[in-house]
């Protein structure tokens, strides 16, 4: 017993010990900015992987010690409007063949070292071994870089090739920059010449360039470099499972605009603990989580805490498998949005993350009304009317029997709404769905996915009838249709030209006809106008994302349920200057406010 | 009777006999054969229950990432260069592929976290597993033992009634429940406790007293929950073994010689605690499969979470090594457990005397 009581005194020395120093050490040595404290929501932390931007899961953070070209604004139709990163200026000819970026003088690397064109050069050719529309082997693919000029230590140009897009510079400024000096060892010396062999080659010689390039890539995403060499605001100081911590980089181009002396980026493992440091008050900012009403209403009572709301170019759909029997039928799929109370399912499923769809376009309300003028008030907005969702299902065939639908035959319906469970949000909106429609006389039942992999496994395969699907992934509208008409609905771009495989192959389990007849649009092929949007010009990308719209409305592929809204979380308690709502820095990270002028030391 | 007393409570307490050095060789090489023999079984069925398992990694890499608000061009950028960490050919092929690897104690490279090998991962993962999960076990079965021989020979009294009513509410909850509720209270209302993570970032790791004392400022809860989650079983499980034990002849028999209250009391407990041996030597080896709500709760890195986050991304060769890995570790124990209970109960020993 004296020795059980012994370790119960050293346990509890350790533990005074630990909470008499912990978070006292180091944030003494700070010079008076403070630590940062934030979450990174596009991954978790993986003490173990590399400090590298290709690696999926490297320990850097955009906007800290990562830093692109240029950083996108939250803009609801024009994809190419951005803030300057590391690239200055930047200028371009109308039709994007031509990019010239003038470099931050004062950009410096952690080390000392000038950021220069040259490590944009090495970056770009980095980016090709992955892969990437700016950056593709294939000469004939839509908007891939030909050729890369170095013009002088700050500025570099950049040609797009023959087949051009409307996206080559909001991709080509995209691009994370890495140092020359670091990576590029990376890329054997006579790699630019089998890059050019590569893309305007033929035959056997193209093929094995191509393949000599692509397979670097393993190589590219394992490197591993000894320290962290970054041109943002923050270098990687250490990292451990719970947490990044990052430094001042005293070289960073605009020092002065940088508060904080550390940023200090927290793991996760899930939502509930986000919760938790929220509600104690100890993040300074956070990405959008899904929060429980309740638990929303804890965060809102920590003190300094604040919401802050913008566009977000995500919504939520039920999709259909328009190769399952009765949805291949639209006057079923029209019956059930008139059935669905969306604004009923969003108050449940995601009051703070979502507003009800206003109707189904396939694109965010925000962004369909800057697409569409007037055209948007003109879609049949499906309001909840169960006259009108009778009249639809009676012409499709169904009959109703003791209240309950029937299918043509006179067998009974269930309509099985798919949903992986870790999704909560998505559960709570399909449990809603089947209770309205189960109020209507549809027998619908929520069956739930183990977890999302499974579930996207077995949508690709074409098991579901029913399922949610992500949708309108905005800004630009070949990526918000490619969500409806793209090769999960069975357009797939081989080699620069589109084709379209049958339902239930390649992935195609939506199933919908290569062709459909639009009304005064006539006969379309969304898909090849889906591809279209990636090329063409301002006027007729905005007719077709018109067509697209129109036709999305009236064939509903899907039912828009909620457009997402971005909910950021911030405290300020020790920081001010956060961008308030609708700002179009809002979907960037804390470390790029900082470098935009925001984020001020709170005076006490 | 006393003669016969007196041999029994000899050979539970005091094992004096001792088999030879060539026995104890063909002993330990047998187990160590069968154990192998396990390993292989185990390692070729997960082999192909893993590759059975539905899913495509990538495709749910990259809605993950759309999910995250990435752009469809980022995380096509992002996962297109996954394929090349994918195993390829056939089932066999691979099989064969995998076999040879393990022979060379090489478990392969990483799909989530690509190109870093599966060996890394999870000697990273095991030492935030280890020593929490370890600690837990040890505290739990010392407190749930102690307390478990009071309860039973407090049976009639209102401790005892305490101590089991204690042991069968803490093994009734289960352990994300406790853990939810220590993080509400301790890290949350109350929060003198870090709610997450195995240590705070800000110290240099190394041998100082700031690193150490946030390892263990940060190791509090995670060993608590362990320990309050675990404790119910073994309080239970020794009261009941006690009180068995203490209708035993011997026990009465020493009780009439006079022997000292202690000695008793050592008896008891000796006696008693047999059959948890083995069950404690399991769950050291059931260790390497880390506590998955625990450290899911506290954010804590171990195997535990490792192999929920290998088999959400469908991180084969990761998902191959972890299993692999708890496999060894419970295979191991079970040799350690039969040769420990064989050292310590002479009547398990083949050709013994007892």
């Amino acid at each position: 017993m004296k020795r059980l009581a012994a370790i119960v005194a050293l346990a509890t020395f350790a533990t005074a010990t630990a909470c008499g120093t912990t978070g006292t050490t180091e944030a003494a040595q700070t010079a008076g900015g403070g630590v940062y404290t934030t979450i990174d929501g596009s991954k978790q932390i993986n003490a173990s992987a590399p400090i590298n931007p290709f690696n999926p899961v490297g320990s850097v953070f955009a906007g800290y010690n990562g830093m692109a070209l240029a950083w996108p604004k939250n803009d609801p139709v024009d994809p190419n409007r951005f803030y300057p990163g590391l690239a200055d200026s930047w200028t371009t000819t109308p039709d994007q063949s031509e990019v010239v970026i003038h470099l931050q003088p004062d950009a410096r690397w952690s080390d000392g070292k000038p950021v220069t064109s040259e490590d944009v050069r090495v970056s770009i050719g980095l980016a090709y071994t992955q892969g990437g529309t700016a950056y593709a082997l294939d000469p004939r693919a839509a908007g891939a870089a030909a050729d890369i000029q170095v013009v002088d230590a700050k500025t570099i140009k950049i040609t797009q090739g023959a087949n051009r897009s409307g996206m080559f510079l909001s991709n080509l400024l995209s691009t994370v920059v890495v140092p020359a000096h670091v990576f590029g060892g990376l890329l054997p010396s006579d790699f630019w010449q089998t890059l050019k062999v590569a893309q305007d080659g033929a035959g056997p010689a193209a093929e094995t360039a191509k393949a000599e390039i692509t397979g670097l890539a393993e190589k590219v995403i394992a490197f591993t470099p000894e320290r962290d060499v970054s041109a943002g605001p923050f270098v990687l100081e250490r990292v451990n499972p719970g947490a990044a911590l990052l430094k001042r980089n005293p070289y960073f181009y605009d020092s002065a605009a940088i508060v904080p002396d550390k940023v200090k980026v927290l793991n996760y493992t899930g939502n509930e603990q986000i919760w938790n440091y929220l509600i104690a008050g100890k993040l300074d900012n956070a990405p959008f989580t899904s929060v429980p009403s309740a638990v929303m209403e804890r965060i809102r009572a920590a003190g300094g805490s604040k919401v802050i709301k913008g566009y977000s170019p995500v919504a939520t759909s039920m999709a259909f498998n328009q190769s399952h029997k009765p949805y291949d039928n639209v006057h079923v799929r029209r019956a059930l949005a008139y059935l669905i109370d969306r604004a009923q399912v969003t108050k449940i499923a995601s009051p703070e993350g979502g507003t009800p769809a206003v109707t189904t376009s396939g694109i965010h309300a925000k962004a369909a009304r800057a697409w569409l003028d007037g055209g948007f008030d003109r879609l049949d907005p499906y309001r909840v009317d169960a006259a009108k969702a009778e009249a639809e299902l009676r012409a499709a065939g169904m009959t109703k029997r003791n209240g309950r639908w029937a299918l043509p035959g006179g067998k009974p319906w269930k309509v099985r709404i798919h949903v992986p469970a870790s999704f909560s949000d998505w559960v709570a909106a399909a449990k809603s769905i089947s209770s309205q429609l189960g109020d209507h006389g549809i027998d619908a039942t929520v069956v739930t996915a183990a977890d999302y992999t499974l579930y996207l496994g077995e949508l690709a395969d074409g098991k579901y009838d029913v399922a949610f699907w992500l949708i309108g992934l905005g800004p630009s509208p070949y990526n918000i249709f490619q969500r409806l008409y793209g090769q999960a609905n069975g357009w797939q771009m081989f080699g620069g030209r589109l084709s379209h495989v049958p339902p239930g192959t390649q992935g195609n389990w939506m199933g919908g006809p290569e062709t459909v007849e639009a009304g005064a649009d006539g006969t379309v092929n969304p898909g090849e106008l889906t591809s279209r949007l990636s090329y063409t010009g301002p006027e007729e990308r905005k007719r077709i994302v018109g067509v697209l719209a129109r036709l999305t409305n009236e064939q509903l592929p899907v039912i828009q349920l909620w457009d997402y809204v971005n909910t950021q979380f911030a405290n300020t308690s020790r920081y001010t200057a956060f961008p308030p709502d609708d700002h179009d820095a809002l979907r960037l990270s804390s470390g790029v406010w900082m470098q935009l002028g925001m984020i001020k030391k709170r005076q006490v | 009777m006393t003669a016969t007393l007196r041999v029994r409570a000899r050979s539970k307490t005091s094992p004096t006999s001792s088999a030879s050095p060539k026995a104890v060789v063909r002993r330990v090489a047998g187990h160590v054969a069968r154990g192998l023999v396990m390993i292989w079984v185990v390692a070729t069925i997960s082999f192909v229950i893993i590759r059975e398992i539905p899913g495509d990694p990538v495709r749910g890499q990259y809605e993950s990432l759309i999910q995250k608000g990435m752009s469809p061009e980022q995380a096509e950028r992002a996962t297109a260069v996954l394929y090349g960490f994918l195993p390829t050919g056939s089932l066999w092929e691979q099989y064969l592929g995998y076999m040879n690897s393990l022979l060379h104690f090489d478990l392969g490279r990483s799909l989530s976290t690509p190109g870093v090998e599966v060996t890394t991962l999870i000697g990273s993962a095991a030492r935030w597993t280890v020593l929490p999960v370890l600690a837990g076990t040890l505290l739990s079965f010392l407190l749930g033992v102690i307390m478990g021989v009071y309860a039973a020979i407090k049976r009639s009294g209102r401790l005892g009634d305490v101590l089991a009513l204690s042991g069968s509410l803490l093994h009734g909850v289960p352990v994300y429940v406790i853990g939810l509720l220590l993080t509400a209270i301790f890290a949350t209302l109350w929060p003198i406790m870090p709610s997450g993570g195995p240590v705070d970032v800000e110290h240099v790791p190394g041998l100082n007293p700031g690193y150490l004392g946030s390892l263990a400022h940060h190791a509090v809860l995670p060993v608590v929950t362990y320990t309050l989650a675990s404790y119910g079983g073994w309080i239970l499980a020794m009261k009941s073994n006690v009180v068995a034990v203490l209708g035993d002849d011997f026990i009465l028999a020493a009780e009439l010689r006079g022997l000292k209250r202690g000695i008793v009391f050592r008896y008891i407990a000796r006696n008693a605690i047999l059959p948890l041996f083995t069950i404690l030597a399991l769950s050291i080896g059931m260790l390497f499969g880390g506590s998955i709500f625990i450290e899911q709760i506290f954010n804590y890195p171990g195997l535990g979470l490792l192999l929920v986050g290998s088999i959400s991304s469908r991180d084969y060769a990761l998902m191959g090594g972890t299993f692999l890995v708890i496999t060894i570790g419970i295979v191991v124990a079970n040799i350690v457990a039969d040769l420990l209970y064989t050292a310590i109960d002479p009547r398990v020993r083949s050709g013994g005397s007892a």
